[in-house]
């Protein structure tokens, strides 16, 4: 009771009609928990997803490309119209995997952006297994570099990650890979090289990734292990896999490596534009659909300040002749609009927070989910809070200001 | 209850002038635009004394509501002069008048328009409290001097809404008198009321200008009530005839 005058005649009428206050608040309750819902389970997606893109997918990649093709090089240097017989042209590889790898990553674990730096050797071959040959990839890694990467230990279904680094006649083979050439552990399994090099290793684990693509056709040994199969040096390296301190920086730490690396420099999202673009769409989605609902509630509360206005149409003439101005008959409906904002948003947050709840403990088993994803970001929050708050403000603004242009001659006189 | 009488104001009210009228209308002329243009109010001048009890009468469209709401500030759409209490109040803002509403005119109107969410106390007090020139605790003071005065005491707490016609006509002449305004108008103040509580309310009239501070204007119909005012202006077809 000691608030001023308008404020409390404000209050008054919010808590004399307690029923249309509340339905007023739910409208903003409803629109506010949903996009706190909406966001934190489209982010919870992302974030699911990213992680399964990320198992297997660096957010930098260094790798030796294939050289320009020059095959038509006479015309480069000869005026237009020469005639040149050139046949079987080749464009020829000078090196093959990446020069230097060790000063290369040296420089790159300097780098302030650059969480982890590990190197591969991947290269593509036969599996055999007696009669069956299936064509993949052999990846030589770095046993301990792979595992803080891509948490590769977390994949291994049989076996245990670190194995691989004492054991150079050691290989992990993927979950369907095995199931098509009937392996088990301590199997041996044949390797056939691109260059027709044959070798035999014994399975001393299997591992899912989830990515079909994956499990089906990728086999890991020890990097150098790999590099005696191909003869090549102790610093031979055909990637580089660099993780950054965040995935959204890829961009912005490949544009610092590429101008001084002379290898191709790739972020994931240049490789993969389909994920990106699937993220990019999920948070419009989230984003128009709680705005949909926000607006929704809006002209909820605008219909119902508009109402009230209505009804109190003589009361609000009666103050202006008892020498109420416009500008506060405007405070006291757009008090009431405020109010109500800031009950359904605190209501609304809490609400989206219960329901996030709820649906993160939905099952949902599919590719390595136990339930449904639900990220809790404060930010999610805030900005539903903000939005509901200019939401009723806008709604509460437009009956507020009609209120204060009534006439009260008008009204008194009938 | 209709002998209860009010006592002289315990405060004195804004700052008084010790001559001059109250109250200068000069050539004021009106048109209503709907349904057609009609001038409703033709060069109406006259003044109105401190102290002065004053009826308008007229018949029903001879312009004595239009001429009174010109008066009260409200009705702004009009030419000619007005003055109150030395203050020119034609051509200011429509928040200066406001503001000037509440502190020198107090209203009573046929129907007691009081806010029937608020407690019959609260209703006296919210001119007041709008006023801010008092704290909230000397306005209460101050609003159930009014309100015991009028023998409404009793009914300070209850909601506005449960009072019958006659007390919820006095509360709202407790309300036109908390922030002392020099002018109280009135607009058919009894016209809804019994002969019973007409009087009382004419009676409570009276004793407000009895004790010299306070000038009353009222439109009304009621032939009784003009015939004990001070002085009757008489308005037929937008003229004064008297």
């Amino acid at each position: 009771m000691k608030l001023p005058i308008n404020y409390q005649i404000a209050a008054t009428y919010l808590t004399s009609k307690v029923k249309q206050t509340i339905v007023a608040v739910l409208g903003v309750t409803f629109g506010i928990s949903m996009y706190v819902f909406m966001n934190s389970f489209m982010s919870g997606v992302n974030v699911a997803q990213n992680r399964l893109a990320f198992s297997t997918l660096a957010h930098v990649r260094i790798y030796n490309d294939r050289p320009v093709d020059r095959s038509d090089i006479v015309s480069r240097v000869f005026p237009p119209g020469t005639i040149a017989n050139i046949r079987n042209g080749k464009v020829i590889k000078y090196t093959d995997g990446i020069k230097n790898s060790r000063e290369i990553i040296r420089y790159l674990k300097a780098q302030p952006l650059v969480s982890v730096v590990t190197p591969e050797v991947n290269i593509s071959v036969f599996f055999k297994n007696a009669g069956n040959k299936v064509n993949g990839t052999l990846s030589g890694v770095d046993v301990a570099g792979e595992d803080q990467l891509f948490n590769s230990a977390e994949f291994m279904v049989q076996g245990s990650w670190k194995e691989l680094a004492y054991r150079p006649d050691g290989i992990f083979v993927g979950i369907e890979l095995a199931k098509s050439l009937s392996l088990k552990v301590d199997d041996n399994l044949n390797i056939l090289t691109a260059d027709g090099v044959s070798h035999t290793y014994k399975v001393i684990g299997i591992f899912q990734t989830n990515l079909s693509s994956v499990d089906k056709a990728k086999a890991y040994l020890s990097i150098a292990a790999t590099r005696q199969l191909l003869a090549e040096n102790q610093d031979y390296v055909t990637d580089i896999q660099i993780n950054a301190v965040d995935f959204k920086k890829a961009n912005e730490l490949v544009n610092i490596l590429a101008p001084v690396i002379p290898y191709k420099v790739e972020s994931w999202s240049m490789a993969n534009k389909q994920l990106e673009a699937g993220s990019n769409l999920r948070d419009i989605i989230a984003v128009a659909v709680s705005l949909t609902i926000l607006i929704v509630a809006g002209f909820g509360i605008y219909n119902i300040m508009n109402m009230t206005i209505n009804e109190k149409i003589r009361e609000i003439a009666i103050l202006k002749a008892m020498g109420f101005a416009g500008k506060d008959i405007r405070k006291i409906f757009l008090t009431m609009g405020i109010v109500i904002g800031l009950i359904g948003g605190f209501v609304g947050m809490g609400l989206g927070f219960i329901v996030s709840d709820l649906v993160n403990h939905v099952p949902f088993n599919v590719a390595g989910l136990a339930t449904l994803p639900m990220s809790y970001d404060p930010e999610d929050y805030i900005l539903a809070f903000s939005f509901g708050l200019i939401t009723t403000f806008v709604a509460g603004y437009f009956p507020s200001r009609k209120a204060s242009k009534i006439d009260p001659v008008n009204i008194i006189r009938g | 209850m209709n002998t209860t009488r009010p006592n002289t104001p315990s405060t004195s009210p804004g700052v008084p002038l010790p001559n001059g009228p109250i109250l200068t209308a000069s050539n004021l002329v009106k048109y209503f635009y709907e349904p057609e243009k009609f001038q409703v109010l033709k060069d109406i001048s006259f003044e109105v004394r401190r102290g002065e009890f004053l009826a308008l009468v007229g018949k029903s469209g001879s312009g004595k509501s239009t001429l009174l709401y010109v008066l009260s500030t409200m009705d702004t759409e009009y030419q000619g002069n007005l003055a109150i209490n030395g203050n020119t109040l034609t051509g200011q803002s429509q928040n200066a008048l406001a503001a000037f509403r509440n502190q020198h005119i107090g209203f009573v109107f046929q129907f007691h328009y009081l806010l029937p969410e608020f407690t019959v106390l609260e209703n006296v007090m919210i001119p007041a409290l709008k006023m801010r020139r008092l704290s909230r605790q000397e306005i209460e003071t101050k609003a159930y001097g009014h309100l015991s005065t009028l023998g409404l005491q009793d009914q300070a707490l209850k909601l506005a809404s449960k009072l019958s016609g006659g007390q919820q006509q006095r509360v709202a002449i407790a309300r036109a008198l908390i922030n002392d305004p020099s002018i109280i108008m009135g607009d058919e103040p009894t016209g809804n009321l019994d002969s019973k509580n007409s009087q009382l309310v004419f009676d409570i009239f009276r004793d407000i200008v009895a004790a010299g501070h306070q000038t009353i204007i009222a439109v009304t119909h009621d032939e009784d009530f003009a015939a004990n005012c001070d002085r009757v202006l008489e308005l037929s077809d937008g003229r004064l005839l008297k």
